[in-house]
């Protein structure tokens, strides 16, 4: 993975906190994190090359001026007031390529001074195994400050630790194995049926909460459950619960009109052009 | 009437193998590469114009240029030679590289008339920018996908798009492509045409990428001939660059068997 700069920028180690959406059901890390870049008026500092995502281009994702400019399939962007980097990724990643992806942003970022990353992502409904409609809306996390996963800081959030989350389980513990002694695949296992409780540790959040921690970074994940269809308000939601522990700065934080969140321009037309009326 | 329950998910979303980490990647190809029948003495070719064809109404006006000379191809090791004619011929699958000398410019012309796939084409990208080909501005054109495109399409209506890299955007020099609005914020270009731009960006290089509607048509041929015309004054067609017949009847082969009913 290379690092192209913008002129004049450079990866900065002040801004020692990374986040990054992980691909999931719905987008929702993805759409989040274009929220927080947006809203944040985070300012691009450069792309990463990797060939292990598939490629994309587009005009500017998030105002209508300047026109023209690019949005390429990985940026980074800087909020150096909340000391923070975005890393927003708009295409796919190779089929059976996601840990070596996730090796390869973990390398990178170990390289450049980050200190704690957040990952933000999303879980299918269809998989809620203990559903407990009471929490409404609830925030689930995965922290590598403990080895069960819990965190004081995300309790006080009222956020809750990812129940499913076993480490002795053997896709998880697979999965650390693999990034940190680098071990050979074991095929009867990637070529097993993916039961119930495989579901979590196969998920792209579990490759980059494992390559991130294996390089002594402090990961947490943020996680909410969604289904496939209009995301918005879960990207709002997870985006939201990731300004608890990101903004430093509120003053630079401020949207238009009643909100503080600022809809990237790209939003407009996110669900294609609306139905033709035309046969009515 | 799209059919919610079997339909191909849109590009964002994602089928369960797509997520599945343990998805074992598929087996490894043979990198592409770059045959010439030129020499260069070891150094890289450093055309002003770099120009790669993958819309059909680009094939179809580079196949009738006639001051070209073919001077080398792309081999994509996956894509079988058989069925290909001596002579090229649109309905070859090849991505044969030709030199066009025009005025003071030094022109090569990449005619791709095969598949790249997503997983290939930044290894596509990198082998004709930057390492044999050190080209001084692109021109890609390819044409909406409209599996990207957030906005109505119609087979009746003919425009086009573009895309610049930066510094083509900054130039104090005459944009390439004009009177062309940029792609609508929200809609994006996958695939090989996406690859080249976005490694004309990483790379500081002056890039435009030309997106045209509808895919085959006479009308969005016309567009991008009239287009190519301006890009490139004084260039010479053959006689029968003209010949709608031939074209429509390609056109509709290629529209036939390339459709995404028989993927």
């Amino acid at each position: 993975m290379e690092f192209y700069a913008e002129e004049g920028k450079k990866l900065d180690e002040a801004c020692s906190t990374l986040v990054l959406p992980a691909l999931s059901v719905g987008n929702v890390g993805q759409l989040a994190v274009d929220l927080l870049i947006s809203s944040l008026r985070a300012e691009r500092i450069g792309y990463f090359d990797d060939p292990n995502v598939l490629p994309c281009v587009g005009n500017n994702a998030y105002a209508p001026s300047p026109p023209g400019d690019l949005s390429l399939p990985l940026e980074a962007f800087d909020s150096s007031s909340n000391r923070l980097t975005l890393v927003q990724q708009r295409s796919p990643v190779v089929k059976g390529m996601m840990v070596e992806f996730a090796k390869n942003l973990a390398n990178v970022a170990a390289r450049n001074g980050k200190k704690h990353v957040i990952v933000l992502s999303s879980l299918d409904f269809k998989q809620w195994q203990n559903i407990d409609m009471s929490s409404g809306l609830q925030i689930y996390y995965l922290s590598s400050s403990s080895t069960d996963g819990t965190d004081e800081d995300c309790e006080k959030h009222g956020w809750k630790r990812l129940p499913e989350y076993n480490p002795a389980h053997k896709r998880w513990e697979y999965l650390s194995s693999t990034i940190e002694e680098n071990i050979v695949q074991d095929d009867d296992l990637l070529f097993e049926d993916l039961k119930e409780e495989d579901y979590y540790p196969s998920l792209p959040f579990a490759a980059l909460f494992s390559c991130f921690k294996a390089k002594g970074l402090k990961v947490t994940c943020l996680l909410c459950y969604c289904s496939e269809g209009d995301n918005i308000p879960d990207a709002f939601q997870l985006a939201e619960a990731a300004s608890k522990i990101l903004i430093q700065s509120p003053n630079d934080f401020e949207g238009t009109g009643s909100g503080r969140w600022i809809v990237p321009f790209s939003w407009k037309s996110v669900y294609g052009p609306p139905p033709d009326t035309s046969l009515f | 009437m799209e059919d919610v329950i079997t339909d191909i998910p849109p590009p964002s979303r994602f089928f369960l193998e797509d997520l599945n980490i343990f998805t074992p990647p598929s087996p490894p190809l043979p990198s592409p590469f770059l045959l010439f029948s030129i020499s260069n003495n070891g150094k890289p070719f450093r055309p002003s114009l770099l120009v790669v064809a993958i819309s059909f109404p680009s094939l179809h006006f580079f196949h009738h240029v006639s001051s070209k000379k073919r001077i080398g191809t792309l081999i994509l090791p996956e894509i079988p030679f058989s069925g290909n004619s001596v002579e090229p011929s649109l309905r070859d699958k090849s991505c044969d590289i030709y030199a066009i000398n025009n005025a003071d410019e030094s022109i090569v012309v990449v005619s791709v008339q095969y598949p790249v796939t997503a997983e290939r084409s930044h290894a596509v990208a990198k082998l004709l920018i930057g390492e044999q080909i050190n080209p001084e501005r692109v021109l890609i054109l390819e044409s909406v996908q409209s599996r990207n495109f957030r906005g109505k399409l119609s087979r009746d209506d003919s425009f086009a798009f573009k895309l610049e890299t930066s510094l083509e955007r900054s130039s104090k020099n005459s944009p390439l492509i004009t009177g062309l609005d940029y792609l609508p914020s929200g809609s994006m270009v996958d695939g090989l045409a996406a690859a080249l731009l976005v490694q004309c960006q990483l790379r500081k290089i002056r890039g435009s990428l030309c997106l045209s509607w509808p895919e085959f048509g006479f009308s969005s041929n016309s567009l991008i001939k009239n287009m190519l015309l301006k890009v490139l004054p004084g260039i010479e067609l053959a006689s029968n660059s003209n010949d709608e017949d031939s074209f429509l009847r390609i056109a509709r082969e290629k529209d036939y068997l390339d459709s995404e009913l028989y993927t």
